[in-house]
């Protein structure tokens, strides 16, 4: 639509008033001539009727029944406040959310009890993998360790042996 | 306009305030206005008090969250022509605004009452036309649902409705234009699609 109709809409559907004459002038003479926007104009038009259309008849709160107070009390006291919770369940955009979050929350669940079990077998087997390790190096270590134990007995033998024979040494001297 | 000091504020702030003699007079001074915007819309007599009656408890438990932009009367209306779309949405928008679900006394209030209506365009082609504006006005957005209807069947003028809501006229415009384009692109949908 041109800005000519655009900007004047409310006025050309609005229909004559003498605010808008002049204004009517101006969009009359491009409706003459533009196709696009004597078609978009007219839709308007015709969905502007039928919104009117909607209007209730004058006499209509004639009919109201009395007593509609207490009849609103009543049922202000029968929901009570309202809880969030109601948002979640009453609504069906707020179930879907309900939903989603429930789902979301299960998927949550799923991959951290099952990330937690890889985690625990991993720390199993690392500390597996470490016992094995230290086994390996305690059997390695033991061995120089014997030997070393071997050749630390073998002075203390020897010398030993040499105190003996010096004593009988110097018990035969005697 | 400013809505944070005129009488009817003081009357908002007593009923959050949970003043049952404030609440009292909001009923009684907007009633008559609620019932006729949801018969206007409805054209259904026997759950018109009921929605209502939902209306104004409603209005009970959120006025706390008003906060002044609007006039009360904007926004009771944005929560009635709400709730109409919500029991349109329950039983299923179509089925109800054909014949068969009016009471022959509301089919006669209606032949009778409007006036600016064609009486030449038969009875089903009217409805089966209100269907069709109801359809289209649920594609829109609450504001400009509100907004068209405060225009086109409350009759405020532009300048009016920028007092009402607290928004300057141009934007007023921009939004009625907008909506009004979208209005015509859903009917090019529903057309097509039929």
């Amino acid at each position: 639509m041109h800005r000519e109709i655009r900007d004047h809409i409310e006025d050309v559907l609005r229909g004559p008033q003498p605010t808008s004459r002049e204004t009517l002038k101006y969009a009359r003479e491009h409706l003459a001539q533009c196709d696009e926007c004597r078609t978009e104009v007219q839709g308007m038009q015709e969905q502007t009727a039928l919104i009117r259309e909607l209007r209730a008849p004058e006499d209509f709160a004639a009919d109201l029944r009395p007593g509609f107070y207490a009849r609103v009390m009543e049922r202000i006291e029968a929901e009570g406040p309202i809880s969030i919770w109601n948002l979640f369940i009453e609504s069906a955009f707020g179930r879907r959310i309900a939903v989603a979050s429930l789902a979301l929350a299960l998927l949550i669940g799923v991959y951290l009890v099952t990330s937690e079990r890889s985690a625990e077998d991993s720390v199993i087997a690392l500390e597996a993998q470490q016992v094995n390790t230290e086994q390996t190096m305690v059997a390695g270590e033991d061995a120089p360790a014997r030997e070393i134990t071997r050749v630390d007995e073998s002075p203390t033998d020897q010398s030993s042996e040499d105190a003996v024979l010096a004593n009988l040494v110097t018990y035969r001297e005697q | 306009m400013d809505h944070k000091t005129s009488e009817e504020a003081a009357l908002v702030r007593r009923v959050q305030a949970r003043d049952e003699m404030a609440f009292r007079e909001v009923v009684e001074r907007y009633q008559s206005k609620v019932f006729s915007i949801i018969f206007g819309i409805l054209r259904n007599r026997n759950d018109a008090e009921d929605i209502a009656q939902q209306v104004f408890a409603k209005v009970y438990f959120s006025i706390k969250n008003f906060d002044f932009r609007s006039s009360l009367l904007t926004w009771i209306y944005k929560i009635t022509v709400n709730e109409c779309y919500d029991y349109l949405r329950k039983k299923r928008v179509r089925k109800l605004v054909y014949e068969s679900d009016f009471s022959q006394e509301d089919a006669q209030r209606m032949e009778a009452s409007e006036p600016a209506v064609d009486a030449s365009v038969p009875v089903d082609t009217r409805l089966a036309q209100r269907d069709l504006i109801l359809k289209l006005l649920s594609k829109v957005s609450e504001e400009e649902r509100s907004l068209i209807l405060l225009k086109e069947v409350e009759g405020h003028s532009v300048e009016e409705l920028a007092g009402m809501t607290g928004l300057n006229e141009n934007t007023i415009k921009v939004k009625l234009f907008r909506t009004r384009q979208k209005l015509l692109r859903a009917a090019g949908r529903l057309t097509r699609t039929r």
